[in-house]
């Protein structure tokens, strides 16, 4: 069955779909409506899920950490400065092991006050033991929904799934909604080892000394590597079970490409535009979506990048002093390699601001123009 | 307790910080600085309360339903919780911590349904003494001389009281109407005093048939004859026919003589007389007035009284002095009167009413009851005794110049109150315990007083210096409690009759609570500085460390850290945090 509707209903499907146990979560634009529809599932019975309303987006955190430690399977969603302020418990929620999946809609943080599109909020989060997925539609929103609760509990660590602020949150579109039933055998019910039991109590994540803690924080880097494999299993059975899948990055028409641009997001869509048009005129460039961030797919894009000659990254972001996280985070990655494509790194669409078709045929060309990158990452589509 | 738990590889280990046995054997009490330590304080109420009864307890017990022993708790202190709970001014409510926040507990009434409930049940005291031989009498039959001779009794004396009158309660039998303390209740209190062994002798007059000198065989000697004498007028015609005073008008009543009163009452006077001789005569079909030469702020009667009087349409006229009483026929016909104004304040810090020249006028009456207070008559009494203007000065134990001689009530320097005169009664039988032993007496103040306000318990007098639990010198006020733990909640009111049914006859005008009222009012105590156990610093504690056993909380201090957030999140101030001194 296919249905209209916005990015943030989407999530609300897809959890619905996953039948989450205990949804504790505060409003904030372009949030908002995940949680509210939620709320209406669980008021009119189509999802039997315990909703907790809380007073702040760290009790929401807290919340699902107690929620999940309990054994249940647990949902959250936030936006921009909620997700600022969540940022201690995005630690305990790893630093527990617990399997909570949260839908994050990318959104600038002020100050000044933004509410529009921005990947900064979830990037900034990148090194608090969360896997980050990003979404190019509504329909692989509500399908990485699913995913995310499989994803999470099979490496017992949380996942975190990232939409754009308004292109994807508040824009509807079909989606093709699964059959409960299917869902029900790709994603059984969740069955924790430990779990919070008055009749078999133990103390969760208590103090630990330093003759420990280093092993704790091991086993958290094990399972986040490990969970780069499973995302592509767990990719790969959502595909035999639904006849979708996603990859963890999508290259398209790189055969070939001697310029490759990488995007996340919606940018993407716009970029299968402009790769498309460039290729009619005779120009060989593709296109990379990163759609797995943390843990970063290495390997996967190395291989796609192996016979291009540049590569440029478009980041909807910005890592002050440093630039465009995926530019940094793709140079970090590639720096031991004997051999690698240059990588220049593009800025765009902060605070919302249109990426449009000529913002990246812009990049292309400058691309082009360049023998070499420059050192820091270039503002594109700039008021001038 | 279980052995701690050795990792040597990283395999070994679960995938997430979890437990997988006790911690018990890390003993984290070594890491203390500060101290919890469960410390009761001193409730405002039984502070507050000049007989020393252990309110916060009962009201704890009443919510519990446990009413029987709320009532025996109060028995402890007080013979008299039937007759306090209708007449007594109740300093204890005006003392309640929760009259800051919304309204003061219903203690007064509390006191009344506890009493009550225990009349209905046919409840007696057990008392287990051992006899002693030596033989106290006590003059005065009233709150006193009665609080005084319950608690030699129960102490193992043998006590005689000696009684003027043909009939015991002093003022509470002849001065109270029926309708504020029926003679019901007041008799089963006293019976209930009379049955643990207390002789009477009544008809006895102290001064008229005896003298202390008569009282050789008793080895120590209670005064309480209590201020039956009326304050005259001091105006001219006051001798007159239809003339008389409050306190002679409703011991006669009260003792079922008839009086005939015409219809005009000027009853004179602002106390608590004046208005139990308004409200009597109005229940006798007269149409009394009452006239007070300062205001309703200054006036001295209980404020539940003068509503109630106002409610019942009695007239009263503020600002207003009589002058002079006009007789025809030898009876009185007219009062003349003189207006006032309000001066500077006087000793007392009242206001001082000052006559206005010329403001002269008349009223026609058929009968003046003057009500302007009462005085002991000391006459009989040796000068040695050591006593001033109608006032025997008796010192902190009770205690006057003659050896063995000790008084209270209305006849000492204290407020004349039912519940003082109780608490000088339950006073003076400690000390003159402490006498006929020959015992020190100096240091027992701070053993078994409550607060700073003079209130003593004999219950901790009578447990003996072990049983003792240490006696905090803190009182607990409003600023103490964790507030946020309580709700606002509104004092529930007693159900009176109906003013029609009241002025009919002499019938209780207060009703009383049902069981489930009392229980409800009674769960609105804070409890302020005793444990409950709420089980909040069992709740809170990060460390497991407050330990439930049977009815109490114990810290393990093992395992405190002392971190202090059971004291802070203590709603009633029962616990504190001192310095471990290691």
């Amino acid at each position: 069955m296919k249905k209209i509707m916005v990015g943030n209903h989407a999530v609300s499907w897809g959890v619905m779909l996953s039948r989450a146990e205990v949804i504790s979560a505060y409003p904030i634009t372009p949030q908002t409506t995940i949680v509210e529809e939620l709320s209406v599932l669980c008021a009119d019975g189509r999802l039997k899920a315990k909703f907790i309303p809380v007073e702040s987006e760290h009790s929401a955190m807290a919340c699902c950490v107690g929620a999940s430690a309990a054994g249940v399977r647990t949902f959250t969603a936030t936006s921009g400065q909620g997700l600022a302020l969540m940022h201690e418990m995005l630690h305990w929620a790893s630093g527990a092991r617990l399997p909570i999946v949260m839908a994050t809609v990318n959104r600038a943080l002020g100050s000044p006050w933004n509410i529009w599109g921005e990947q900064t909020d979830s990037l900034a989060q990148r090194d608090t033991g969360w896997l980050q997925l990003y979404c190019e539609s509504n329909q692989e929103v509500l399908d990485t929904t699913i995913q995310a609760f499989k994803i999470a509990e099979k490496i017992q660590l949380p996942v975190m799934l990232n939409l754009d602020a308004f292109f994807l949150s508040h824009t509807a579109e079909a989606v093709e909604i699964p059959e409960q039933h299917v869902v029900d055998s790709f994603l059984p019910r969740y069955k924790p080892t430990y779990r919070l039991d008055p009749k078999d109590p133990h103390s969760f994540g208590c103090l630990t000394p330093p003759e420990y803690f280093m092993e704790f924080r091991y086993k958290i880097q094990q399972a986040m590597l490990y969970g780069q494999e499973v995302s592509r299993q767990v990719d790969e059975e959502f595909g035999q079970s639904f006849g979708r899948k996603y990859g963890l990055i999508e290259a398209y028409r790189c055969q070939g490409a001697d310029l490759i641009l990488v995007t996340s997001g919606t940018i993407s869509s716009t970029a299968r535009v402009v790769v498309d048009n460039l290729r009619d005129k005779g120009r060989k460039v593709g296109m990379v979506k990163v759609r797995l961030f943390r843990p970063f797919p290495k390997k996967e894009l190395l291989e796609v990048f192996r016979d291009a000659e540049k590569v440029a990254v478009v980041d909807r972001n910005v890592s002050f002093g440093v630039g465009g996280v995926f530019a940094h985070e793709l140079r970090a990655a590639f720096c031991n390699e004997k051999v690698h494509p240059p990588i220049f790194s593009y800025i765009a669409g902060l605070g919302g601001r249109d990426v449009t078709p000529q913002v990246l045929n812009d990049i292309v060309y400058q691309t082009y123009k360049r023998s070499w990158p420059e050192e820091q990452s270039v503002w594109v589509g700039m008021n001038t | 307790m279980s052995n701690q738990i050795i990792f040597k590889r990283e395999e070994e280990m679960p995938y997430l910080p979890i437990s997988l046995a006790s911690m018990a054997w890390n003993k984290t009490g070594n890491w203390r600085y500060l101290k919890p330590q469960f410390e009761n304080k001193i409730p405002p109420c039984n502070e507050g309360c000049p007989a020393g009864q252990d309110i916060e307890g009962a009201m704890f017990l009443i919510g519990e339903g446990k009413v029987l022993e709320a009532w025996e708790l109060f028995k402890e202190e007080n013979p008299f919780p039937g007759v306090c709970g209708r007449v007594c001014f109740h300093p204890c409510e005006s003392s309640c911590n929760r009259k800051d926040f919304d309204e003061a507990v219903s203690i007064n009434a509390l006191e009344r349904f506890l009493a009550d409930t225990a009349s209905r049940q046919g409840k007696r005291l057990s008392l287990k003494r051992e006899r002693r031989k030596e033989k106290i009498a006590v003059i005065g039959s009233g709150p006193a001389g009665l609080t005084c001779a319950y608690h030699l009794t129960r102490l193992g004396y043998g006590v005689t009281v000696f009684e003027s009158l043909p009939v015991l309660g002093g003022m509470l039998r002849v001065g109270i109407p029926e309708y504020r303390l029926p003679k019901k209740t007041l008799e089963e209190e006293i019976d209930q005093i009379l049955e643990l062994g207390v002789k009477v002798e009544v008809n006895a007059h102290f001064g008229r048939d005896f003298l202390l000198s008569d009282l050789k065989e008793y080895q120590a000697i209670f005064l309480a004859m209590g201020s039956h004498r009326s304050k005259n007028l001091g105006i001219p015609g006051e001798k007159a026919e239809g003339v008389m005073s409050g306190v002679e008008f409703l011991k006669d009543i009260n003792q079922g003589k008839e009086v005939r009163l015409g219809k005009r009452v000027a009853v004179i006077g602002g106390g608590n007389t004046a208005f139990d001789a308004a409200r009597t005569a109005l229940r006798l079909g007269a149409k009394p007035f009452i006239l007070y030469r300062r205001t309703r702020e200054e006036i001295p009667a209980l404020a539940a009284e003068i509503m109630e009087a106002e409610e019942e349409g009695i007239e009263i006229s503020y600002l207003v002095s009589p002058v002079r009483l006009m007789v025809e026929n030898g009876k009185v016909s007219r009062l003349e009167c003189l207006k006032n104004r309000l001066g500077p304040a006087d000793e007392d810090g009242r206001r001082r009413p000052i006559e206005i020249k010329g403001s002269n006028f008349f009223l026609e009456v058929d009968q003046v009851i003057a009500a302007i207070g009462e005085e002991a008559d000391l006459s009989a009494l040796p000068k040695k005794i050591g006593w001033k203007e109608n006032v025997i000065l008796a010192d902190e134990r009770g205690a006057t110049k003659q050896r063995g001689v000790f008084a209270g009530g209305d006849i000492i320097q204290q407020p004349r109150t039912v519940v003082h005169a109780i608490g000088s009664g339950k006073r003076a039988a400690i000390f003159i315990d402490c006498f006929l032993k020959g015992n020190q007496w100096e240091g027992l103040f701070d053993v078994l007083r409550i607060g700073e306000r003079g209130s003593l318990s004999i219950k901790r007098y009578l447990q003996g210096e072990e049983e003792r639990r240490p006696l905090s010198n803190k009182t607990v006020r409003l600023k103490d409690l964790n507030l946020d733990y309580f709700d606002y909640k509104k004092r529930k009111k007693m159900p009176k009759a109906q003013i029609s049914k009241r002025l009919e006859s002499f019938a209780e005008v207060n009703l009383g609570f049902s069981e489930e009222t009392a229980r409800e009012e009674a769960g609105r105590c804070f409890n302020c500085g005793v444990c409950n156990l709420c089980d909040n610093c069992y709740i809170f504690c990060p460390d497991v460390a407050i330990q439930k056993q049977d009815d109490s909380q114990v810290i393990d201090y093992d395992h405190c850290k002392g971190c202090g957030i059971c004291v802070e999140e203590c709603p009633r101030d029962a616990l504190v945090l001192v310095e471990e001194r290691k």
